[in-house]
């Protein structure tokens, strides 16, 4: 019996964790320009961010192929400039998953920016504090569970993506190789169940744990005055 | 009058602003270092006049200047952000941030401020407002009262050049609201502040206002001391059915519990004395007396004719100063020693008393139309 390679276990922790500060680091202030803004474009720029939830993760790959591929334009510029290549790198997972997960992000954050009433913030100017410290000691503070609970799901969902990563970065052992297709190679194409029922236990501990946070947190929602 | 002039400079406004299609604001106000109360019907402007000046919104075109500051100029372009303004705002709905205690609430707008000198001002307003023992409170565990001194006590930190207060007392129950409305009152003289407070009752704009604007289509109609123009202001019967409230600073003189009575003395009154219902409270304590002015009645019998004839406990010789009628009614203002008492009287009583300015007159009060409220400050 052949030592357990963990390998994919843990280069699919590094993605999503990417993933996830690159959903973050986006849709944040995205999220509080769709909660807050009010502008020309508003209702199509809300449905377009959500595409990923109802795109089939293939397509979403190769869409992401096209635009990222080294024939493309952004892909060519990326490999000029910087000597970056996405496709078949695990930066494309990152990248691949970050987009899969994102509206699960993005819908519980609008709707906690949503919920933090636009009269506090004014309150909150008006005693002489930036747009900044409002938002910081204000939208934040008030927004931080359902923001909290987004993080959590697009982590699991970057976690467990396969189709759209597959696509942008491949399945190569020890390069790209993550859980999902480590699961996928085992149980189909080598017949080594041992291995796909631990990846499965590890990625399902992962996941249940992920739930019941952001279970608690939606449970402990501070009462609206 | 220079001195008059001065006082009347501390807020100008001048604006218009269409605030929507059945609703356009073209206002001419100035408001000295005094509480002037924005009256009018709902509908009439009142919220939206305390948006633009507090600069929730902007107005189409004028000038607003705070203490020779200017906030708002179209001319010049210039509209100055909120944190900028120096001006306190409190809502009918308290807006306390949820996620902080009382403590942190009021230190909110202290940002910037030295700590020693953020923690005495906490300290200074939470004196002033009653809130002491709420300090490491949270919101959600105070009561609609409570909460409402919290934010102004927030408003106030700052040390705001404007104080504006929209029906900030509409969603309590009647001791909380005449108590935080005599709170402002207070507040308004301690520090000095300029208030405009927004409100549909005469009751309440009597028990605070210095000087009243009425508001009605978006513009003012009329301003001038509360009592005369609310009087002058054809209101309807409807308007005027909640009864006007005389609120009396007192000092607890002596304790009859077992006739089940409090005698107090009037403030400043040449020692006039009240009999009150019993109420616990230590000798010596300031508070409020709180009388309908529907429930005074006024006689003519001297005071030692009525003594031992009539149930009522107190009867205090008075003299009309000034006689309002209004919709088939009259609020006579009557002074006793330093104190003003409205009396609220049918139209017919006037006459049928001979009444006029500087008639002698007996205020008769029986003790149960007082009651007792806590006191903002011993002032």
């Amino acid at each position: 019996m052949s030592e357990l390679d963990l390998s994919p276990f843990w280069l699919s922790l590094r993605i999503a964790s990417l993933a996830t500060l690159l959903v973050v680091a986006t849709g944040l202030p995205l999220a509080l320009v769709l909660a807050r803004g009010n502008f020309v474009g508003k209702g199509i720029l809300s449905g377009v961010v959500l595409l990923p939830l109802v795109m089939p993760p293939t397509v979403l790959g190769y869409v992401l192929l096209l635009i990222l591929g080294r024939r493309s334009w952004l892909g060519g510029l990326l490999e000029h400039a910087l000597g970056w290549t996405v496709v078949f790198h695990w930066s494309g997972g990152v990248i691949a998953s970050a987009v899969a997960a994102f509206p699960l992000f993005l819908l519980p954050a609008r709707s906690a920016f949503e919920g933090v009433e636009p009269r506090l913030e004014q309150m909150a100017r008006l005693l002489g504090r930036t747009n900044w410290s409002v938002f910081a000691s204000v939208t934040l503070p008030l927004a931080w569970r359902g923001l909290a609970s987004g993080v959590i799901l697009a982590f699991v969902r970057a976690l467990g993506d396969f189709g759209a990563t597959l696509m942008v970065a491949g399945d190569m052992p020890g390069r790209t190789r993550t859980v999902s297709m480590a699961i996928y190679d085992a149980a189909v194409l080598r017949d080594d169940p041992k291995t796909a029922l631990v990846f499965t236990a590890m990625v399902s501990t992962v996941s249940v744990v992920a739930l019941v946070i952001t279970q608690t947190l939606w449970a402990r929602r501070p009462r609206t005055p | 009058m220079r001195e008059w002039e001065d006082i009347r400079e501390m807020l100008q406004v001048s604006l218009v602003k269409q605030v929507h299609s059945q609703l356009k604001l073209t206002i001419q106000l100035a408001l000295g270092s005094e509480c002037g109360v924005l009256f009018g019907r709902s509908g009439a402007g009142k919220t939206s006049l305390l948006h633009l000046i507090a600069g929730f919104m902007p107005a189409e075109s004028g000038r607003i200047v705070l203490a020779g500051r200017t906030l708002f100029d179209s001319d010049q372009r210039l509209n100055m952000p909120l944190r900028a303004r120096g001006i306190g705002y409190i809502d009918q709905r308290d807006s306390l941030f949820p996620h902080l205690d009382t403590r942190r609430n009021i230190g909110f707008g202290l940002q910037g401020w030295a700590a020693d000198q953020a923690r005495a001002r906490v300290q200074e307003v939470a004196d002033l407002c009653g809130i002491n023992r709420l300090l490491t409170r949270y919101p959600e565990t105070l009561s609609g009262g409570e909460r409402q001194r919290v934010g102004l006590a927030r408003a106030l930190a700052p040390r705001p050049a404007l104080l504006l207060c929209d029906e900030p007392v509409s969603a309590l129950d009647f001791a909380a609201r005449f108590e935080l409305l005599d709170r402002l009152r207070t507040i308004q003289r301690v520090e000095k502040l300029p208030i405009l407070l927004v409100t549909h009752s005469p009751a309440e704009a009597l028990a605070v206002g210095d000087r009243l604007f009425h508001l009605e289509g978006g513009t003012i109609r009329a301003e001038g001391p509360p009592l005369q123009v609310l009087t002058s202001a054809s209101l309807g019967r409807h308007a005027w059915r909640e009864p006007v409230r005389n609120l009396i600073p007192a000092f607890v003189e002596r304790q009859n519990p077992a006739d089940g009575e409090t005698v107090v003395r009037l403030a400043g009154d040449h020692g006039l004395q009240l009999t009150v219902p019993y109420q616990e409270a230590a000798v010596g304590v300031p508070l409020r007396v709180v009388v309908r002015s529907d429930e005074i009645l006024l006689g003519l019998e001297t005071a030692t004719s009525l003594a031992g004839r009539i149930s009522a406990r107190n009867i205090l010789p008075g003299r009309v100063e000034q006689i309002f009628p209004h919709d088939g009614e009259a609020e006579v203002v009557v002074r006793t020693g330093d104190v003003r008492w409205t009396v609220s009287v049918v139209a017919a009583s006037i006459p049928s008393l001979h009444l006029n300015p500087e008639a002698e007159v007996q205020l008769i009060i029986k003790a149960r139309s007082c009651q007792l409220l806590e006191s903002a400050l011993d002032d």
